[in-house]
């Protein structure tokens, strides 16, 4: 194909070239002034951004949240497998929070265990030691209360901390007790935690043995020895030492009674424990039968007692 | 009364205009925000190259250079350099209109890769000898194949879609009566 030359061509075509040129330059000039002078043509290009987004935002906000709500849709999968997740740890979370409550009653019962609480009905008379028995084979002391303040015999003494001892010989105005070390003390008590059933035989040292154990075995040094309340001498409960292993490799019993000072004793007034010697009622021989009364009166007066009763246990 | 070819021409100017829009437009959707992306097509630079093959008038300088223009400052390239490169190409190809009107559809794809990798070899060479941080090499390679890969479709959109075919000589002669 023939170009021809015209005179358009001639011109139009030079000038064209001209301005590309031109044009180029301009671009180029942008260019080198954006190197040399960066902030100024960032803030113009900043400008430039902000007339011209906004001009799409109308289409930009609806196509973004479309694609959005596809993206949520996908991630419903996600979400289902992280609440599997949540639930096999939430199980596993179950069984620690099992183990922590019973670590918490433990340690309840423990604490319960360490502050010893005498039964409230258990009240007491709190004498001053006058004398010590004065020879070394009798452990005794003498209180300055008596029957004067109904002491009686077998009473149980006590310290501020632990069992002493029990009252054996009542004068009007002394009593004596009966230390636990002394040789003719025995007392039966439990050893806890196992609950083995001892007998606590004093023998003039200061750390009585503890004698008739079922399974020595299951004792160890530091258990709590309480009074078991077998053979109704003694309230069960009361706090009376810790096993300790002797030198003689016999389990003895440390008092927490402070043997060193006993200047005030509490007496427990213990109360006759309830004691059942009636054979038991099941065979109701010989109360009178009265005879029930049958009428509209009488059924109508159980009905409302029956409606009272049954209104006084909702409310 | 207008003539068909003039609003042929104009509607043909604006459709240039929505598409740079609508890709100018897509690139900017807050969709993957902070993911690195693989770099995509630079389709208003096919739709350009392609149109300029077919009918230098529908894609005049003064249509395309601005929109260049608004890519380098709104994609966050250094501003000019690029654009001024896709004039030189747009000019370069313009020239070329009339020699590659019977060239196979290879042999042109050929070229408009030839210029893209010469431009691409360019604007690196100059952004380094401006010593400005540059991206690395294997982005901006990978975008170029992939606006070379895109180039086709593009073709074969405009062709069908939008009707940019290439000048028969009739019409070659009939534009340059026009001219």
């Amino acid at each position: 194909m023939a170009r021809d030359k015209n005179t358009s061509d001639n011109y139009v075509r030079p000038i064209q070239r001209l301005l590309v040129g031109l044009l180029v330059l301009v671009f180029l000039a942008v260019f080198v002034l954006w190197r040399i002078d960066s902030p100024r043509v960032e803030r113009m290009r900043s400008n430039l951004v902000d007339t011209v987004v906004p001009s799409f935002e109308w289409a930009l906000v609806p196509v973004t949240k479309f694609v959005g709500m596809v993206e949520g849709f996908q991630s419903y999968q996600r979400i289902y497998d992280q609440n599997q997740e949540l639930r096999r740890e939430l199980r596993q979370m179950t069984a620690w929070k099992e183990a922590a409550l019973q670590l918490e009653q433990k340690n309840a019962k423990l604490l319960d265990l360490n502050q010893v609480r005498i039964d409230p009905k258990y009240t007491y008379v709190t004498g001053v030691v006058m004398a010590d028995s004065g020879s070394p084979f009798r452990q005794s002391v003498i209180l300055n209360v008596g029957a004067r303040d109904g002491i009686m015999d077998g009473w149980a003494t006590m310290d501020g901390v632990g069992l002493v001892g029990r009252i054996s010989g009542v004068g009007d105005n002394t009593a004596r007790v009966i230390l636990l070390t002394d040789s003719n003390s025995r007392l039966p008590v439990t050893v806890q935690p196992s609950g083995q059933r001892a007998i606590l035989s004093g023998d003039n040292s200061g750390r009585p043995p503890l004698e008739f154990i079922e399974s020595p075995e299951l004792v160890r040094p530091g258990d709590r020895v309480i009074s078991s309340g077998d053979g109704g001498v003694f309230p069960p409960g009361l706090l009376i030492g810790q096993v300790a292993l002797g030198p003689d490799r016999r389990l003895r019993v440390a008092l927490s009674a402070d043997y060193e000072r006993l200047d005030y004793l509490r007496v427990l007034r213990t109360h006759e424990g309830e004691k059942i010697i009636d054979p038991g009622a099941l065979i109701a021989g010989q109360q009178p039968i009265t005879p029930f009364v049958e009428g509209p009166d009488g059924t109508a007066e159980e009905q409302t007692t029956a409606t009272q009763g049954a209104g006084g246990t909702d409310g | 009364m207008v003539d068909p070819h003039t609003v042929q021409r104009w509607l043909h100017r604006a459709a240039f205009v929505a598409i740079s829009a609508l890709a100018l437009f897509i690139y900017i959707l807050p969709l993957h925000v902070g993911m690195g992306r693989w770099p995509g097509p630079d389709p208003i630079l096919a739709f350009a190259l392609a149109w300029v093959l077919r009918r230098p008038n529908w894609i005049p300088l003064w249509l395309a250079a601005p929109v260049f223009l608004l890519c380098d400052f709104m994609f966050l390239r250094p501003p000019g350099l690029w654009a001024a490169l896709c004039v030189i190409a747009l000019e370069f190809l313009r020239t070329r209109e009339a020699t590659s009107r019977d060239m196979p559809f290879a042999v042109e794809w050929a070229m408009v890769g030839g210029v893209m990798l010469a431009m691409a070899v360019v604007y690196r060479a100059v952004l380094a000898v401006f010593m400005v941080d540059l991206t690395s090499l294997g982005l901006v390679i990978s975008g170029q194949i992939s606006t070379l890969i895109a180039y086709p479709f593009v073709v074969l959109m405009s062709a069908s879609l939008l009707g940019v075919r290439r000048l028969t000589p009739a019409e070659a002669d009939e534009l340059r009566g026009q001219a």
